[in-house]
């Protein structure tokens, strides 16, 4: 079925330009990568939308004119209980209408990219079906990257898989960003936890993991949260941290961030923070000599930002390790038969036709916190109670604020500015711009309104404000990824209390009025009004995403509490280490590239050790 | 000790009382990584375990075999090791060594067992091949099972194991009129020359001490036969073999002096083959016969020294036997041979006629093991002395110097005809435990010559035909 007549009715398309009638073929091809559900979702709504077009009129949207559908919109747009679904159907045509903006305002700028340090990298389809290793290392995000180049280090021959595909800094510049989220991204971005209210949850998947697609903000493990670790959780890495915590920022040459490329959105969020008088700072980040392409979500295009693959993985080949891109692992296998008790004795891999396997006496599991957890199911690995559960993610939610001045806030660095006022009560504002379309802060409005904020959107400045939550997901699952997430009462009440912050802040730097994403409430011109609003509202009327998803296969000394180990290995089988964030035993509070990095690195030292 | 007690002390050991051989064939193709063909290859393996197959458990074995390559690859001499674990690992895991022009390559694969897909991931090896640790192509093997299955299930054999130490523990308990034997014999390569080795222990039927003696005799090809005595001493029991008089009979090694050290001797003994038993195994499990007689390894190894008149013969892997007897003492007649055929292949005969009342009057009984190619021949050693109620046993013409034992199972019949030149024969005295003497005539450099034929429509084919010149190993015994 067509989605020409929705986006039309969304987008406004009154003929004028040309660039609303390539949305919907961009929208087609955003679908073909979304999941199963979604696709169907979309198409669903759409095909809804046109029935009660043509239950109104007589004639499907595509059919009307430019004013019979603003007006078939408007009608749906007056009832509360479909503008969350409403605001749904958006996202997808955000994204598309975004990018066609962005194609119709003239070719981005070219930074200068770097060349890539050389990996050693197979295609899974030229990797033999039988093959032996000391160490296999499944995912190569930020964990799965680091105990690489430890193992390799210690001379072990180590072969790393991946499901995903190598993206090379020079492919990024080569295409639009819209082409690289679709393919950067698990399911299309798409990734959805279901529960109340259900999150967004995007996670990277590609040759460096989600460190592909992070904004680079490198904060580390708090020490608060690190003694939390050691006492409450006997997580044993988290003595002596430190260390291994400098040993990821050299690695990944996390400096604070210059103000010269650092862009208005955080320039105007430092001025607020200043009129309020609260800590705010340039981030520390991965990226020496960033150029503020504000891609980092979709790849950077200029090599600045040093994700794994561009800093801990080429250590980890010069060490003698091998990639296998394209490689979904099935299964882990173990010898149940063994003296001892169960031991892990390799992997099999899929690849399209047939799969591989590899014997290697110790299996370093890194898919990520939501892709490990039914790893291990479905290796007959998952029978420990509390494996998947303990899901902590970092809710968010996005506020933008309007400025009589352009703010453009897409020239500039993505993550610029964190604003830790708050943090002490877990919460963590971030100046975050990015791509048109691709942020988590939906426009309001339908048809000609949301039109005029689509090509006004130069004159936003958007802030995100993560919150420190209690761990209340849970990833079930054996084949394929289930998220369940509920958001806890607690931290309902902390996400209301960062829409106000961030209205503050906003209003502080001179916005003349703020986009609060509520849908029934979407604009506010005042502080007060913004109280109003949010006395009257709920945390489950936001727009929430999440990131950062930890804790799956915690690491902790209870036996009953802990599927794995102190020292990250899991319990019940011998050589299986854990070195994502999944162990993690709670949620590190902050964007946890670091203390992933770090918890990675200690354990793989410690396995090496032992 | 008793038979109870032996079986008890090879379940100490914690080695499983029978392992598993099989064949089995396959074959495939192999594309090496630099040419874009691929080659033909074929595989052929006799696998070994030390246990028995575990279905449900996984079994490791030793493989060899032969492996051929198209153009490339003809080694009959690869070696590698199996795991095999088709249900607990759900992996056949195959890693073969092979050499070709120098070259040295390792073949490691296995075959991925899934309940899926039964058939086809027990019968695909997938592998990839290696030369000095880098890999340098990969390929699949197939086995052929319209072909290959029949041959590949009639090859399973599941053959006892046991640990040649074991049987040199002493059997008697104290029970008078009993003789027990450790007895060795073995031929210099080098020189031709023949050893024999003799330990005893007589319990007199009188319930007199017993007591432990023996001698040495040397054979050499150039001079008279050689020979002294050790003891009589009274008999001191051992835990592991024979021991008396400064002489031991000990696992893995003979040493011992007599004649006041005339002849004095220390061999390292290597077992390298299984026992063999010349009586049925139950006659020695249970001793319900006169006597009965095995070897605890079929072919054995000697390395070490043994000195004579001022002459020291340095042996290197000398083949030989150990055997041991264990009964009422000797019998009435009778004719022995221990034939090393070569190539693994070892020829046992035993021929005797009974001191029991009623037994005396028949002829000579023949306990002839033949085994060649790993497998033994007649299939029961009950066939070759008692046929089928005396019917078709196997006949001895006991005399002097030569003596013959003819027989036929089946399709296939033997004739054995030894020859012990009075030159290289030497004469001892033999007392039983009753006070009874024996005369027995042996030769370590006796020579002897078999043929082994089958039947093939109509007619008797030779399959194989052995003649031994001085390296036979025989005796003759008579009152």
């Amino acid at each position: 079925m067509s989605l020409t007549g929705l986006v039309a009715a969304l987008i406004a398309d009154d003929g004028t330009t040309d660039w609303p009638r390539r949305v919907p073929a961009r929208l087609e091809s955003v679908l073909t990568t979304m999941p199963r559900a979604a696709r169907v979702g979309v198409r669903a709504a759409a095909r809804g939308v046109d029935a009660y077009a043509l239950t109104r009129t007589g004639r499907t949207l595509g059919a009307l004119t430019v004013s019979e559908r603003e007006s078939v919109l408007n009608e749906l747009a007056a009832r509360p209980a479909l503008l969350p679904l409403l605001d749904v159907l958006k996202v997808p045509v955000l994204l598309a209408a975004g990018t066609e903006l962005m194609i119709e305002g003239g070719p981005a700028r070219r930074g200068f990219t770097r060349p890539d340090p050389p990996l050693d990298l197979t295609p899974a389809h030229a990797w033999p079906a039988r093959s032996t290793a000391d160490a296999v290392v499944i995912g190569s995000g930020a964990g799965g990257a680091t105990a690489a180049r430890v193992l390799g280090r210690a001379g072990l021959d180590v072969v790393v898989l991946e499901e995903g595909r190598h993206h090379p800094t020079e492919s990024f510049g080569r295409r639009t960003p819209l082409d690289r989220f679709t393919e950067l991204y698990r399911d299309g971005g798409a990734t959805v936890a279901v529960g109340s209210p259900p999150l967004l949850l995007p996670t990277g998947r590609a040759v460096g993991g989600t460190t592909v697609v992070n904004s680079g903000t490198c904060y580390r493990t708090p020490d608060h949260v690190l003694s939390r670790w050691s006492k409450d959780f006997g997580f044993a890495p988290a003595d002596g941290f430190d260390p291994y915590l400098d040993e990821a920022e050299r690695t990944l040459r996390v400096a604070t961030q210059p103000l010269d490329v650092l862009g208005e959105n955080g320039r105007i969020a430092l001025k607020g923070a200043r009129e309020l008088g609260w800590r705010a700072a340039p981030l520390r980040r991965n990226a020496p000599g960033c150029q503020g392409s504000c891609q980092c979500v979709v790849g950077c295009p200029t090599g600045a930002k040093q994700s794994v693959q561009l800093s801990v993985l080429p250590d980890a080949c010069a060490a003698g390790a091998r990639i296998v891109t394209g490689a979904r692992v099935e299964r882990v296998l173990v010898d149940t038969d063994g003296p001892g008790g169960p031991r892990v004795s390799g992997v099999r891999a899929g690849r399209g036709s047939g799969g591989f396997e590899i014997l290697a006496p110790l299996v370093v599991v890194a898919a990520g916190a939501l892709q490990s957890p039914p790893l291990l199911r479905r290796s007959g690995l998952g029978r420990h109670p509390r494996l998947g559960r303990n899901l902590s993610v970092h809710p968010a939610t996005s506020v933008a604020g309007r400025f009589a001045e352009p703010v453009t806030a897409w020239q500039g660095v993505l993550q610029s500015v964190g604003v830790e006022e708050h943090h002490a009560h877990g919460i963590l504002v971030e100046a975050t711009a990015t791509p048109p379309g691709m942020g988590s802060f939906i426009l309001p409005g339908v048809g000609s309104e949301l039109r005029r904020e689509l090509e006004s959107a130069g004159h936003l400045a958007t802030l995100g404000a993560m919150i420190a939550d209690r761990p209340s997901g849970r990833v079930l699952g054996r084949d394929r990824t289930l998220l369940r997430y509920d958001l806890d009462h607690r931290d309902a009440g902390r996400l209301m209390r960062a829409v106000r912050a961030m209205g503050e802040l906003l209003f502080a730097a001179g916005a003349e009025e703020v986009l609060t994403g509520i849908p029934t409430t979407p604009r506010v011109r005042g502080l007060a009004e913004l109280d109003a609003v949010l006395a009257g509202t709920s945390a489950r009327r936001l727009h929430l995403s999440a990131y950062h998803p930890t804790g799956t296969i915690a690491a902790g000394a209870d036996p009953q509490r802990f599927p794995a180990d102190p020292w990250g290995r899991l319990r019940g089988v011998h050589g299986v280490l854990i070195a994502d964030a999944s162990v993690l035993p709670s949620c590190p509070q902050v964007n946890p590239q670091l203390s992933i990095m770090a918890a990675a690195l200690a354990l793989a030292e410690a396995a090496v050790r032992a | 000790m008793s038979a109870a007690r032996t079986a008890r002390t090879a379940t100490r050991t914690g080695a499983p009382a029978r392992g598993t051989t099989f064949r089995e064939t396959m074959l495939g193709t192999l594309r090496l990584d630099d040419e874009d063909r691929t080659r033909r290859v074929r595989l052929d393996l006799t696998v070994c375990a030390d246990r028995v197959l575990r279905l449900l458990g996984t079994t490791e074995a030793r493989a060899t075999g032969r492996i051929r390559v198209a153009d490339m690859v003809d080694d009959p001499c690869a070696e590698g090791e199996l795991e095999i674990s088709p249900l607990a690992r759900r992996r056949i895991r195959y890693r073969i060594t092979f050499t070709a022009d120098g070259r040295r390559f390792a073949l490691d694969g296995w075959k991925s067992v899934t309940p899926r897909r039964p058939v086809a991931s027990m019968t695909v090896l997938t592998y990839t091949l290696h030369e000095d640790g880098a890999r340098i192509g990969a390929g699949t093997l197939l086995f052929p099972l319209g072909t290959g299955l029949l041959p590949f299930l009639a090859s399973f054999r599941f053959p006892r194991r046991e640990d040649p130490g074991a049987f040199l523990v002493p059997r008697w308990h104290g029970e008078p009129g009993r003789t027990e034997v450790w007895y060795t014999t073995l031929t210099d390569p080098a020189t031709g020359t023949g050893l024999w080795l003799h330990h005893e222990l007589t319990a007199p039927a009188d319930g007199s001490e017993p007591y432990a003696h023996g001698w040495a005799a040397v054979f050499p090809p150039d001079g008279p036969v050689r020979h002294a005595r050790f003891g009589p001493t009274p008999w001191a029991p051992g835990e592991s073999g024979f021991s008396a008089d400064g002489v031991a009979v000990r696992p893995g090694l003979l040493s011992g002096a007599a004649g006041g050290g005339t002849l004095s001797w220390r061999l390292a003994e290597r077992p390298v083959a299984e026992p063999l038993f010349t009586f049925p195994r139950w006659s020695w499990r249970r001793p319900l016969l006169p006597a009965a007689q095995m070897l605890p390894a079929a072919r054995a190894l000697y390395d070490g020294t043994f000195t004579h008149d001022d002459t020291t013969l340095t042996l290197t892997a000398a083949p030989g036997a150990s055997a041991r007897i264990y009964g009422h003492g000797n019998a009435r007649r009778w004719a022995w041979l221990h034939a090393d055929l070569g190539g693994g292949d070892v020829l046992e005969i035993v021929a005797a006629v009974s001191t029991r009342p009623g037994l005396r009057g028949l002829p000579p009984l023949v306990f002839l093991r033949l085994c060649r190619q790993g497998r033994g021949w007649p299939r029961r050693p009950e066939r070759s002395a008692a046929g089928w109620a005396g019917a078709g046993r196997f006949r001895a013409d006991i005399a002097l110097p030569t003596w013959t034992v003819t027989g036929r199972t089946g399709l296939r019949r033997i004739r054995v005809e030894v020859t012990q030149p009075a030159d290289r024969t030497l004469t001892l005295d033999y007392t039983d435990p009753d006070g009874g003497h024996a005369t027995c005539r042996n030769s370590e450099r006796a020579d002897a010559h078999i043929r082994w034929e089958r039947w093939w429509f109509g007619g008797w084919r030779t399959e194989a035909e052995w003649t031994l010149e001085g390296t036979a190993h025989a005796e003759v015994g008579t009152r």
